[in-house]
């Protein structure tokens, strides 16, 4: 039997939010079977991953901290996605924010003031940006495709880690290890909740993403990025250049992930270490993607993605779940979601068998 | 004798439309039978079903006096049904004889199929190299490829649709030549058009269809091309309502040596073309498909950028180095041939897609944010104005038909008054009714004192609208010349150029 995708009249505007729901309540049931299949306790795992962080309080603070830099990166990818600027890179801009932030901490180490969080702020995000901007320069200058270039420039910044905190950046008291010295009181992130963990980025993310919200549905940056995302073509004849659109996503959405580098190293890591990228940037792909490329969508899907991980590290401690199975679940959440766009547009048709013609 | 194909009652539904309520129609051996409608009317429908590319919901085909189900396209052209499609499916890098050897059903060593092929040409006057490459051939000699193809396989039914879309006077009068041979050998002709003087001239009789169902079924020589014209709408035909002795003004658009790069393989840049457009004047540029008129278009909308500042002007001010919003500033609209995906974003509202060519000239964007209300009053007054069908600003582009589509895409523009105003196949696919309104607000437009350029294939509509008329070929355009000193001869020479010459050529050795 043979089946064959067949294109529908119109996509289904309901199934469109509704697609990111099955998609989670899917991988929930399937996740279960799986887990059980191979004889560890399916259901448990689900409660403790997808359902604990939400019943449990104390779980809350940490569902924050985590969403704050998916949310982030998340909505700089969701603008890049939307004019077909594929950035899979943001993990790469997300170290190169954090670690420009870093630079600037470190400088001045010795030096007080309130100037120095909004100055790591902005050498983050220019951070982020600059090294996105490498992809765009050769996508737009060479016809180099940016997904091949912003992944691997991602494992270029992995290793500048390595070299900075090994070397120039190492701390002098660290006993050597590899890392730099705790910023200085001035340049770190104050918590915005007293006796909780939760930083000044939580707030932040929620703002970065209104904003970016309301520059994609009234202003001609958004126009843009939709329009050239949506039919090159016809983006040209309305007068918007296809490399300026490449340039500008890249920047932003490079931008964005430097910003989360920053409040990162800022914020929670108080100092580069080596294992400061912590797959944000991958992740936040599947963030964009759940939340459907909509700033406000990709609040809630960066707190799903959250749920995930700290309910991963809770499965963990409690029926000894390998940590591997966070990533599992959030891959079949994206498998999911794909999934149920493709069927959003198209439906399966069974291909009739060939009849001879003669009656 | 059993009509060669007889459809009972066939009924199809899509979600929402019903394409074809209860049609029957029979064509007997060796009849050339018109299928006539409207877009939308439900023409390519029931020819899909006939060719087994969809099967129908209720209703039986009978072929020869059996009934017969066509599970697909291999089955038809078992039974002896061809199809010449519009669009052709032909690889531009592979020759003639390469392209028709992959669209055969069984394997024939290459040798004889050539021998075929040469065979039916030369019975049918088809003048073709089977060694030539397909890119360098002219839509007519394409289409030609398509229709020895077709008749390879010794159809008794040939189904052509609108097979004279693309061709030169000249070319036209080849194609029946060789349908009539066709006709007279006994094969079934049905003609998808929606040209009546060439249903007039070839057909022995005409269905015509209307929102699905068939309104008629008379012999179109009895008839006028009025008379079926409105059978075809529904209603009565409005003729283009001109200012009578209107003098034309200054010059205002003015085009001098302007030249475009070849951007791909097959593309055909322009070289060197010049012209006047007065105010109030309507400019024709004829030609065959594929001579620069993609190019010609861009080149003047500013999609292509022009590096001398004075190839294009406007009322002597020189806009080559701008880009479209640069150019629209200044009062040059335009709409490019495609409308999904270029003059329009099927995904977007009509309000959004408002945005993407208004927003400058009709204040739509202040301070970078868009002002969605202006951009839907807007919209509104548009479809109001052009009678577009649709359920309002806020439907997608891509729901509504071709026809009503490009109602839209050319209100959007001409209700932006501009000074000049660039337009390719206004009314390409789109039916009698949305055309006479589209002629009548382009002559209006031009009545009101602008500029403008019509680039079409159809010459009747460019004889109907335009005070003067040149042609382009290969990306030159000919001398202009007021409409009524040219004869349709004469044009079509100029369309064919050089192509046409090389036809002759090649005859089949």
């Amino acid at each position: 039997m043979q089946f064959r995708l067949e294109k529908r009249r119109e996509p289904s505007k309901l199934m469109t939010y509704l697609t990111p729901v099955a998609a989670v309540v899917l991988t929930m049931v399937v996740g279960a079977v799986i887990f059980s299949a191979i004889g560890y306790d399916g259901i448990g795992a689900v409660r403790e991953i997808f359902l604990t962080p939400l019943t449990n309080s104390f779980k809350w603070q940490d569902l924050g901290v985590k969403a704050a830099p998916l949310i982030i990166i998340g909505v700089g990818l969701s603008i890049a996605y939307r004019a077909n600027v594929w950035n899979i890179g943001a993990e790469g801009q997300y170290v190169m924010g954090g670690l420009a932030a870093t630079g600037v901490a470190l400088a001045t180490y010795t030096m007080t003031g309130w100037w120095i969080l909004p100055l790591m702020f902005v050498a983050g995000m220019l951070g982020g940006a600059a090294y996105a901007a490498i992809p765009a320069l050769l996508k737009t200058r060479l016809n180099v495709n940016e997904i091949l270039t912003s992944l691997m420039l991602t494992y270029a910044s992995v290793q500048l880690i390595y070299y900075l905190v090994r070397a120039p950046w190492k701390d002098p008291m660290g006993m050597g290890f590899p890392q730099t010295r705790r910023f200085a009181a001035d340049a770190l992130l104050p918590n915005i909740i007293p006796t909780t963990i939760v930083h000044a980025g939580v707030p932040i993310a929620i703002i970065v993403a209104l904003i970016a919200w309301f520059v994609m549905s009234r202003s001609v940056f958004g126009y843009q990025m939709k329009v050239v995302g949506a039919a090159p073509h016809a983006a040209r004849y309305g007068g918007f250049s296809e490399n300026k659109t490449i340039w500008l996503a890249m920047l932003v959405s490079g931008g964005l992930a430097g910003m989360a580098g920053m409040l990162e190293v800022a914020g929670p890591f108080q100092r580069m270490v080596p294992g400061f990228p912590t797959n944000y940037g991958f992740t936040a792909i599947i963030v964009a993607f759940l939340g459907r490329l909509n700033p406000l969508g990709v609040i809630f899907a960066g707190i799903v993605m959250a749920i995930t991980f700290v309910g991963g590290e809770v499965a963990q401690t409690t029926i000894g779940l390998s940590s591997s199975a966070t990533g599992v679940f959030q891959a079949m959440m994206l498998f999911f979601l794909l999934a149920g766009d493709i069927l959003i547009r198209y439906r399966i048709k069974r291909v009739v068998p060939v009849v001879e013609a003669r009656a | 004798m059993p009509h060669r194909l007889e459809l009972t009652g066939i009924t199809k539904a899509f979600p929402g439309v019903l394409a074809n309520d209860n049609v029957s129609f029979s064509v007997k051996p060796g009849e050339i039978h018109a299928l006539l409608g409207e877009n939308g009317a439900g023409k390519s429908t029931l020819v899909k079903m006939i060719y087994g590319i969809m099967q129908p919901d209720a209703g039986s085909i009978a072929w020869d006096g059996e009934v017969v189900t066509v599970a697909n396209p291999k089955a038809a052209r078992k039974l002896g049904v061809g199809m010449v499609f519009q669009h052709f499916s032909l690889f531009e890098a592979l020759t003639v004889l390469e392209n028709i050897a992959l669209g055969m059903d069984a394997k024939i060593p290459s040798r004889e199929l050539e021998a075929r092929i040469r065979a039916v040409m030369t019975q049918y006057g088809l003048l073709l190299d089977p060694h030539r490459t397909v890119a360098t051939l002219s839509v007519g000699e394409r289409q030609r490829i398509e229709i020895v193809r077709a008749l390879l396989l010794d159809p008794k039914l040939l189904i052509m649709d609108e097979p004279t879309s693309v061709l030169t006077p000249q070319e036209v009068e080849q194609l029946f030549e060789v349908l009539r041979k066709l006709a007279a050998q006994g094969c079934s002709i049905l003609y998808i058009s929606h040209k009546l003087h060439e249903i007039k001239a070839l057909c022995d009789t005409a269905t015509i269809l209307r929102g699905g169902k068939l309104v008629d079924t008379c012999d179109p020589k009895q008839e006028t091309s009025r008379s079926m014209a409105e059978k075809m709408i529904g209603a009565g035909l409005k003729d283009i309502v001109r200012a009578e002795g209107r003098a034309l003004g200054k010059p205002k658009l003015v085009v001098s040596r302007l030249k475009t790069e070849k951007a791909g393989h097959f593309d055909v840049p322009v070289d060197d073309v010049s012209f006047t457009v007065k105010a109030g004047e309507i400019f024709g540029i004829a030609g065959v498909a594929g001579n620069g008129q993609n190019a010609l278009l861009d080149a003047l909308s500013g999609e292509i950028r022009s590096d001398d500042k004075d190839a294009i002007t406007i009322d002597g001010y020189g806009i080559g180095l701008l880009d479209t919003t640069g150019r629209r500033k200044r009062g040059l609209c335009a709409v490019p041939e495609e409308r999904n995906g270029h003059a329009a974003v099927g995904d977007f509202t009509l309000s959004d897609n408002s945005i993407l060519t208004a927003r400058d000239r009709l204040g739509m964007v202040m301070m970078g944010l868009i002002n969605s209300g202006a951009a839907k009053t807007y919209t509104g007054k548009v479809i109001a104005d052009f009678a577009v069908k649709a359920l309002g600003p806020a439907s997608t582009a891509g729901s509504l038909s071709g026809g009503n589509l490009q109602k839209y895409i050319m209100g959007r523009e001409i209700l932006q008054k501009p000074s000049v105003l660039v337009v390719s196949q206004p009314t390409w696919g789109v039916d009698a009714g949305a055309a006479a309104a589209i002629h009548q607000a382009l002559v209006d437009l031009a009545a009101a004192g602008s500029a403008i350029v019509v680039i079409s294939q159809d010459l009747d509509e460019l004889r109907a609208l335009c005070d003067t008329l040149a042609v382009i070929n290969m990306g030159h355009l000919s001398q202009a010349r007021p409409v009524g000193d040219v004869t349709i001869e004469e044009i079509g020479l100029l369309m064919g150029g050089v192509h046409g010459a090389e036809a002759h050529d090649a005859i089949p050795a």
